[in-house]
């Protein structure tokens, strides 16, 4: 589990970067292009839509990281098995909640699927949709392997009293 | 919402629960939405009359939500608010909508289309809009149903020179689509396409980084355009009598009683009226206002644009598949 | 309904659910009880909420910042810094004051300067002799200028939600961020005297004119940059990518500071800094349309109109409705959940998109340094090894310079904002 997970994390981290090069290489694209006159109309669009699948990537990989803005107070001030608990509760509770983002997400994707891009109109709206799924299906994985984590250390803690 | 959330064809039945066991006096509520956050636009006016007129004569069975422009300020995102449920009737522009995959729409994006209103309405009111409405329902797998065709005004150039001919538009960049069939014609009018941020135009008009620009007076005077250096000289081309599509989502409409449909049906067409009158009048306000501040209006002969104009019409026509409904527009001048 | 839903959001961000997740979450609850929306609008409006052109100047911007502190030039704008304030008493603390404002011209957030500064000057002013509460407020005060000083991530967002001109906000800052920063420089002399820090050795012409020459490129940066946006060359988008890109050159090819291999370490970091505040904006986006729907706008206008006749009451209620929220929400959410519903009554009420503009990003850059959520503040505690309490109370005073060059944008809006 533990190797998936992290082999997991690597791919989804480096999608991310490669989707963020491609940003940055359209918008470049865009703004070289229109100082010499010439208009080359896709780059708006792949710019917005690689950046997108860009920031959910990185979302799930920083779930996995545990790295989202959160308040610890209540977290630091418990110990042992109730701090695990906590863990435990607040991970389910994002576990529901990507879960959620699965489902709808594919509904959003089912939905708009073959609606296309503007300018390259041979492209599918799907492909940029598809990244809520995505995203939903890896931060689920991520999770439940903390919840895992957080129990096996739970059960640890029951056995040494 | 539950048991909403799928829009795909597998929900009929869902949708159906509420069309079957719903008794002559159910209760509806519409979320009717544009993307327009000025209270004065005339969207606003003509979805305050659809409200109106659906509320008043259901007796309150039908109840009307209507938002100006907070379900999202861009016409995309009403589009998919339509197809999921999450809004019922929205206003949307051609361009949009020719996203969905329905192309014919593109036919109301051709420039010097319309000679006047009257032609203009001529033809939405009549077969043509019927045969588009068609369109849009059956290649929208029956999810958009077009109740009436309202209009964001008639678009002419505005610059740092009045026009007098073509000639004077060489090389002046101009701010509009830079792509599609309206970035074609005013290239090969002479002029180059410009993208700049409708919020930034104001600027861009005051600092020279544009040339001019394009648009109705309701919407550019309201921005003060006409009171930036390169916004001050309006030419009248009447390049573009606009449209735009009142689409209700169709599951909802066919989950309605046959009285309420009847009721949504008789508001959408008041709604109509309502809107195209506010138009019109704000049209001639917006003009008046513009002379009042000092800026200046010239007619220009249109002709040589519209030679300009009719081979891109036939093209594009033809690449989309309504060379006949061009037809009967032309026959219809 | 709305009671539940506040509750919830207070509870799970109490329990210590990620901020941008709570945000996600009641938008789902909200929508679930509203039988005629289907949940499937939340991610819809996720996805809708980044689907925006200006949003793309966001990781550019982040990706400047961080080639700058790869590649050095932080340190060379500190030294370059130092040798024009570090004679004066209580020089470490005016360098740290004065390479944030040349920061902030080329950066459009503050947490990559907290950061940056942070990491050289905190150790050095604390070897000098500085209390470590005043090495820590100061780096993290000083650093909220980076969001008013143009370029500014802040200001992008509010002119895409409100149509207000880029340009014309990154003018208005100017005043404001200069006058924040001349402040706080007057607040630190007479704390120097008082305590007696140390001064350095003034630096002698040559070391001057060497570093000052070394720093142009760096410092060439925010005068491209600004001008370019302000005269309407550049979008603000077009500018934080020659921002990047020219940033980067100089560190290759002029200061040698970098390498292209450490090109995939600066996108990761550009990559998930970004996604932690655009993922946040994205859920925050779902929460916004939820309001929509329960006509929050509606509501509020409603109760302005009917209960508040004056304009400066209205201005107040929104400086400290702003205060209130940053101290546990990002400015980014909280713009997008809220200006839609306050842009509507400051216009009926006659203020200037431009003013309400700046008064919201000066209140929520307050936010950055207020706990419990205040990431300037945070980080600058975490480099100092200080607690947030120590270092809460010590940053009040440079809240309160802050506020006083607020109430003068507020009095003085024609001479602080170049308003039109
Ligand atoms: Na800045
Ligand atoms: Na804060």
């Amino acid at each position: 589990m533990k190797k998936i997970v992290k082999l997991l994390e690597k791919v989804q981290l480096s999608i991310g970067v490669i989707m963020l090069s491609i940003f940055f290489l359209a918008v470049i694209i865009q703004v070289a292009t229109r100082y010499l006159g010439v208009s080359v109309i896709w780059t708006g669009e792949v710019a917005n839509y690689s950046f997108i699948w860009s920031i959910f990537m990185g979302t799930a990989v920083m779930i996995n990281r545990k790295e989202h803005f959160k308040f610890d107070l209540l977290y630091k001030k418990l110990t042992g098995k109730m701090r695990s608990s906590l863990s435990i509760f607040n991970d389910s509770i994002l576990f529901l909640f990507s879960l959620a983002i699965l489902f709808y997400g594919v509904a959003a994707t089912d939905n708009f699927w073959n609606y296309n891009w503007v300018s390259l109109p041979f492209m599918k709206m799907g492909y940029v949709w598809l990244s809520v799924p995505v995203m939903g299906l890896t931060m689920m994985i991520y999770l439940a392997s903390h919840i895992i984590y957080d129990m096996k250390g739970f059960n640890r803690e029951e056995a040494n009293k | 919402a539950c048991g909403n959330e799928e829009s795909g064809e597998e929900s009929n039945s869902e949708d159906g629960n509420q069309g079957t066991s719903a008794n002559e006096e159910e209760s509806i509520k519409i979320v009717a939405a544009h993307n327009q956050t000025s209270p004065e636009n005339p969207y606003q006016d003509g979805l305050l009359e659809f409200k109106e007129v659906a509320e008043s004569k259901s007796n309150g069975s039908i109840e009307v939500e209507v938002h100006a422009g907070t379900l999202g300020t861009s016409e995309s995102e009403l589009v998919e608010s339509l197809q999921l449920g999450g809004a019922d009737v929205v206003l949307v522009s051609p361009g949009f909508m020719s996203s969905t995959g329905i192309r014919e729409i593109d036919l109301f994006a051709l420039p010097y289309l319309f000679e006047s209103y009257e032609h203009w309405e001529e033809a939405v009111d009549g077969e043509v809009g019927d045969e588009i409405a068609n369109i849009i329902l059956e290649e929208s797998d029956n999810k958009f149903k077009l109740m009436g065709y309202w209009s964001a005004g008639v678009r002419h150039y505005y610059g740092k020179e009045p026009i007098q001919s073509i000639d004077d538009l060489q090389g002046m960049t101009i701010r509009t689509q830079t792509s599609g069939v309206v970035a074609d014609f005013w290239q090969q009018v002479g002029a180059v396409p410009t993208d700049v941020a409708w919020g930034e135009l104001y600027q861009a008009l005051q600092q020279n980084v544009v040339d001019s620009a394009e648009n109705a007076y309701p919407y550019f005077v309201q921005e003060n355009h006409h009171q930036t250096d390169n916004g001050k000289y309006t030419s009248e081309t009447a390049h573009d009598f606009t449209t735009r599509f009142l689409l209700i989502n169709n599951e909802k409409f066919e989950s309605y009683s046959e009285e309420q449909q009847n009721i949504v049906l008789e508001a959408a067409a008041a709604s109509v009226e309502a809107e195209r009158q506010a138009l019109y009048d704000q049209e001639e306000e917006s003009k008046q206002t513009l002379l009042d501040d000092g800026a200046e209006v010239n007619e220009i002969d249109t002709a040589p644009f519209i030679d300009i104009a009719v081979p891109l019409q036939d093209e594009v026509a033809e690449e989309i598949g309504v060379a006949h409904l061009l037809e009967q527009i032309r026959e219809q001048r | 309904m709305g009671g539940i839903l506040i509750a919830t959001f207070i509870i799970l961000m109490f329990i210590g659910v990620p901020i941008a997740f709570v945000i996600g979450i009641v938008s789902f609850i909200g929508i679930f009880n509203i039988p005629y929306i289907p949940e499937v609008t939340v991610p819809v409006s996720m996805l809708n909420g980044l689907n925006s052109f200006v949003l793309l100047a966001v990781p550019l911007f982040i990706l400047t910042a961080n080639i700058m502190n790869s590649g050095e030039i932080s340190q060379k704008l500190i030294d370059f810094a130092l040798s024009i304030v570090g004679h004066i008493r209580g020089g470490l603390a005016h360098a740290n004051i004065l390479v944030s404002m040349m920061f902030a011209g080329v950066s459009g957030a503050s947490q990559a300067d907290t950061a940056g500064v942070g990491k050289v000057l905190i150790p050095n002013m604390k070897k000098q002799g500085y209390d470590t509460k005043t090495a820590v407020a100061l780096t993290a005060a000083s650093s909220t200028i980076g969001v008013i000083i143009p370029p500014s991530i802040p200001m992008i967002i509010f002119a895409g939600l409100t149509n207000v001109s880029v340009g014309a906000l990154f003018l208005a800052g100017l005043i404001p961020g200069v006058a924040i920063g001349l402040g706080m420089m007057i607040f630190v002399f007479i704390l120097s005297i008082k305590r007696g820090y140390p001064k350095n050795q003034r630096a002698s012409l040559k070391k001057f004119l060497k570093l000052f020459l070394e720093s142009i490129p760096a410092l060439l940066t925010p005068v491209i940059l600004i001008g370019g946006i302000i005269t309407g060359i550049f979008t603000a988008t077009e500018a934080a990518a020659f921002a990047s890109i020219y940033t980067l050159l100089i560190c290759m090819f002029i200061y040698k500071t970098l390498k292209i291999r450490d090109l995939y370490g600066i996108l990761v970091d550009t990559l998930t800094l970004s996604s932690l505040s655009l993922f946040a904006l994205a859920a925050a986006s779902a929460l916004g349309e939820l309001m929509s729907y329960y006509q929050l706008s509606l509501i509020a206008g409603e109760f302005f109109t009917n209960n508040i006749s004056s304009k400066w009451i209205f201005i107040i209620i929104v400086i400290l409705f702003f205060l209130f929220i940053g101290t546990f929400m990002d400015a980014i959410p909280a713009m997008i959940l809220f200006i839609p519903v306050i842009l509507p009554i400051a216009l009926q009420f006659g203020i200037d998109p431009v003013l309400l503009g700046m008064v919201t990003i000066i209140s929520l850059a307050i936010g950055l340094v207020t706990p419990p959520y205040g990431l300037c503040l945070l980080l600058a505690a975490k480099i100092g090894n200080l607690s947030i309490e120590k270092s809460f109370t010590a940053v009040v005073p440079y809240i309160l310079i802050v506020l006083i060059v607020l109430t003068l944008v507020v009095l003085f809006p024609d001479v602080m904002l170049f308003a039109k």
